[in-house]
């Protein structure tokens, strides 16, 4: 397994940029989600990559060796990178074993060597048994695995993998994704996972990058991108945010739905308070430094359950954990207990 | 850039530099090839051009005005407007019914619809002028090649019905439809660009043909061509017309193109389990039974019939030695073409295979608008090219060239499609693995291309097989083949001596048809490339 590192890397297809000035690295070992709107330039990263995109600038680094020197590239082929596309992509003329055995060197490996391999992998997919099963006749989380087994079997450098549970449904997406992340981890495995789901991509990561118009605007731990967002709108894609206009004076005291205590003739800057929604309290009991209103309405989700509350015209979006005895219609008191996030406009 | 320079970084450079270098170079050389193939492709329409523009303008002005030449142009206006008229109206009807009607043996109905493709039109032209003594004109043109091409629009409309998604015709019902304002509504405007490419097939097939109309006296452009070349050997005036005629195909191809682009909305992906529902009216079923079975009499049954009792009759007078040496040269012949044509369309699909950049795109537009090219022009144009290269003229290696020039268009729509088959993702992967280009091309898209390519080189060999005016006018001195055997008796009426040689035609034609006309098989074939076509 190897580092990453991708210095300054450009892509673009005739007038459009897909990627600008982009760089990121990544210890070895290291798994990193890019998560971000379509059409941001994930896919395009990964493959610049694996190489099959040639980039207009820029270098990568696999390990120490340089696969990508601004449009120099090593071809695809001789970087021993781990793909995972969206739909697997599996063989559909060979079966499993036959598909897992692709990338093994016949001329380095004997027959023994390469079929001991195939059980290896098989055994860590859990598909004993599938050697002759065809693509065609896998479920979709099978046919996920095989193309991971198929990724690793190579002990690629990298593993690249371009949202691959997308297309499976929630319970097994849930379960596939820990199994795998489990089995990257367990071989430590460098490897980027492409996602356009927040919550896959904060459970997955070590590092979550996030993506928008060719650029990482954010990088960190998921506890951090998911703590101390850079912008509302940053905020807003990890995970659900009330965003409430605020104003800061000059001594640094901020006003806003919480705490309207500024005077109002005071010079300020305004802005926004970026609250996620279990950072409110709701209680029956008022408190003074707190803010009255009404539910307008429960979505129950069992283990929790986002509660709007209507204070002052304003909807304030509160999780809190089931079971709970709110009702619609009734009176509460709202208080904010977590950091507090101020962004001035522009 | 803020690299920096060890002596590491200096050598995987030049390492990178390499690779790099050796990409280029084979892209270089397949990139050539292509273009010499491109070159070969265009070699007939750029001799046509000279060729025309060196007669005097004010004579080819005369040429193209003067009233039999505009008879010429009305007598082909109206074949092809009739033809594609009548093979749209039934062509989509009996499709339709085919697929939406419950039918006893419904998934077998089909071949019969289909294998009309394996009758040349001028063996069917002549077992009709056997079977209704009398039988020419205009009319009983129209009524040949309505037939001959129905199943063109028959496949290509099937193709786009099988594509539409059942659960829409399910909602369109629930909405309170009926099966009738479903039909237009719903299922047509989906299957528009299907049926406007089987009726191009059509149009093509019938500007070209040349075995049928000259049997019933008719005179089109691709007869008038002939005769002039022929009577004159006046190569100018014939350049002339020929190029009048593929003026005429390139209209009906844009007209095509028209259509499609229109319907580009329509491509819609098909679940593939879910059920259909079918119509069960008796009334319906009866006529379409009805239908189907006069269509089979008068396509299938007839020519067989004549063919067989004119053979049997025929019995004592046949020319064994003659038959065997005509079959093995058609063989051959065609063989050679499939051969040459597979050759001169693999650097192409090679590049197409990769990923395409502009030229490679070009080339093949460029090469697949060849595909109406009438077998007369291209004939014309290479027995003029041909003359000037000495020893390999009239050769049964410059014939297999000519076909394989007629018929690279369909080989490269077939490459295409085949090769639109193999999922983009799964030759990144087999990269990502380590396969370099040719083993991906060798181990991942030439496995799953392959019955596709193959199939399409059988149909150009079986297309070559029934080829008539290129072999007529470019065979080696005393080469007979079936086809020019067919033509030499049923030229002078004499039906018993072409039976025998039509009979064997048919028959190994019939195979590769019916395995076209597998349900499986044929959409998959149909819409993108055409077959068939003897010119």
């Amino acid at each position: 397994m190897s580092s990453l590192e991708i210095s300054h890397l450009s892509v673009s297809f005739g007038e459009k940029v897909i990627l600008d000035d982009l760089s990121f690295s990544l210890k070895e070992g290291q798994i990193a989600a890019l998560l971000g709107p379509s059409g941001c330039g994930k896919t395009t990263m990964l493959r610049s990559i694996a190489g099959l995109i040639k980039p207009n600038s820029g270098t990568i680094r696999i390990g120490k060796q340089l696969v990508s020197l601004s449009s120099l590239v090593m071809p695809s082929h001789k970087r021993k990178i781990g793909y995972v596309p969206q739909d697997g992509a599996l063989f559909p003329h060979l079966n499993v074993a036959e598909n897992i055995a692709f990338g093994l060197d016949k001329t380095l490996l004997t027959k023994d060597q390469i079929s001991q391999t195939v059980k290896d992998m098989l055994l860590l997919i859990e598909l004993q048994g599938f050697e002759k099963r065809m693509p065609s006749e896998l479920s979709g989380g099978q046919q996920t695995r095989v193309a991971l087994a198929r990724a690793l079997s190579i002990k690629p450098t990298i593993v690249l993998l371009d949202e691959p549970f997308s297309a499976l449904d929630a319970e097994l997406r849930g379960d596939l994704r820990s199994q795998v992340i489990e089995l990257l981890r367990a071989r430590n495995t460098t490897a980027i996972l492409v996602t356009h789901d927040r919550e896959e991509a904060l459970v997955s990561a070590d590092v979550v990058a996030l993506m928008r118009e060719g650029r990482i605007i954010q990088e960190g731990s998921p506890e951090d991108v998911y703590s101390l967002p850079i912008s509302p709108a940053i905020a807003a894609s990890t995970g659900e945010a009330l965003l409430l206009e605020a104003a800061q004076s000059d001594d640094g005291s901020i006003s806003y739905l919480f705490n309207n205590s500024l005077p109002p003739e005071t010079s300020k800057t305004n802005g926004q308070v970026v609250i996620r929604p279990e950072e409110i309290m709701i209680s029956r009991s008022i408190s003074s430094n707190s803010a009255k209103g009404k539910i307008a309405k429960i979505n129950y989700y069992g283990h929790d359950a986002m509660v709007t509350v209507k204070v002052k015209s304003q909807n304030v979006i509160v999780r809190i954990p089931g079971p709970f005895d709110f009702q619609v219609g009734e009176e509460v008191s709202l208080e904010h207990t977590g950091p507090m996030r101020f962004f001035p406009s522009n | 850039m803020q690299t920096t320079y060890s002596r590491r970084t200096h050598s995987s450079i030049s390492a990178l530099s390499k690779s790099a270098r050796n990409q280029s170079a084979s892209k270089l050389a397949l990139r050539s090839a292509v273009g010499i193939v491109l070159f070969l492709s265009t070699v007939p329409m750029i001799y046509l051009f000279i060729r025309a523009a060196q007669k005097p303008f004010g004579q080819s002005v005369d040429l193209l005005f003067r009233a039999k030449t505009l008879q010429v142009l009305g007598t082909t206006a109206i074949l092809v407007l009739a033809v594609v008229v009548l093979t749209l109206i039934f062509g989509v009807t009996l499709a339709s019914a085919l697929h939406f009607v419950r039918l006893p043996f419904r998934s077998i109905l089909i071949i019969p619809t289909v294998l009309p493709l394996a009758i040349p039109s001028y063996v069917f032209t002549y077992t009709w002028i056997a079977f209704v003594p009398g039988f020419s004109g205009t009319f009983a043109a129209i009524f040949i090649l309505t037939l001959s091409t129905l199943p063109y629009v028959i496949l290509a409309t099937l193709a786009g019905l099988r594509s539409v998604d059942e659960s829409q015709i399910e909602v369109a019902r629930s909405l309170g439809l009926s099966n009738y304002e479903i039909f237009f509504r719903v299922v047509l405007p989906q299957v528009k660009g299907h049926i406007s490419a089987g009726v191009l097939l059509s149009a093509l097939y019938t500007l070209s043909d040349f075995g049928a109309v000259s049997l019933l006296n008719v005179e089109s452009l691709t007869v008038t061509i002939q005769n002039i070349y022929r009577a004159s050997y006046d190569r100018g005036a014939a350049a002339v017309i020929a190029l009048v005629l593929i003026a005429f195909s390139t209209i009906v191809v844009i007209i095509d193109d028209r259509v499609k682009n229109r319907t580009k909305a329509g491509e819609a992906v098909k679940a593939p389990t879910s059920k259909q529902v079918l119509i069960e009216s008796k009334g319906t079923r009866l006529i379409t039974l009805f239908i189907l079975t006069s269509l089979f009499i008068v396509s299938i049954a007839i020519p067989f019939y004549v063919l067989i009792t004119r053979f049997l009759d025929n019995r004592v007078t046949i020319n064994w030695p003659d038959l065997l040496s005509a079959s093995l040269s058609t063989l051959l012949v065609a063989a050679i073409g499939a051969a040459i044509a597979l050759v001169l369309a693999a650097p192409l699909g090679i590049l197409l295979s990769g990923r395409p950049d502009k030229f490679t795109r070009f080339a093949q537009r460029i090469i697949t608008v060849g595909h109406g090219l009438p077998g007369v022009v291209v004939g014309l144009a290479l027995v003029s090219v041909g003359s000037k290269l000495g020893v390999i003229y009239q050769t049964i290696f410059f014939l297999g060239f000519a076909y394989a020039l007629l018929f690279l268009a369909k080989l490269v729509a077939s490459i295409n499609a085949s090769l639109a088959r193999v999922p983009s993702g799964v030759k990144d992967v087999a990269t990502s693995l380590g396969a370099n280009p040719w083993a991906v091309i060798k181990k991942v898209v030439a496995p799953i291309a392959a019955p596709g390519i193959s199939l399409g080189t059988i149909l150009v060999f079986l297309t070559a097989m029934k080829e008539l005016p290129v072999t007529l006018m470019l065979r080696p001195t005393g080469l007979e083949t079936l086809a020019t055997e067919i033509w030499s008796s049923a030229a002078i009426n004499r039906f018993n001596e072409a039976a025998p040689y039509a009979l064997i035609l048919v028959l190994i034609a019939a195979l590769p048809t019916f395995l076209i006309s597998r349900p499986d098989k044929a959409d998959r074939m149909f819409v993108n490339e055409s077959m068939g076509s003897e010119k």
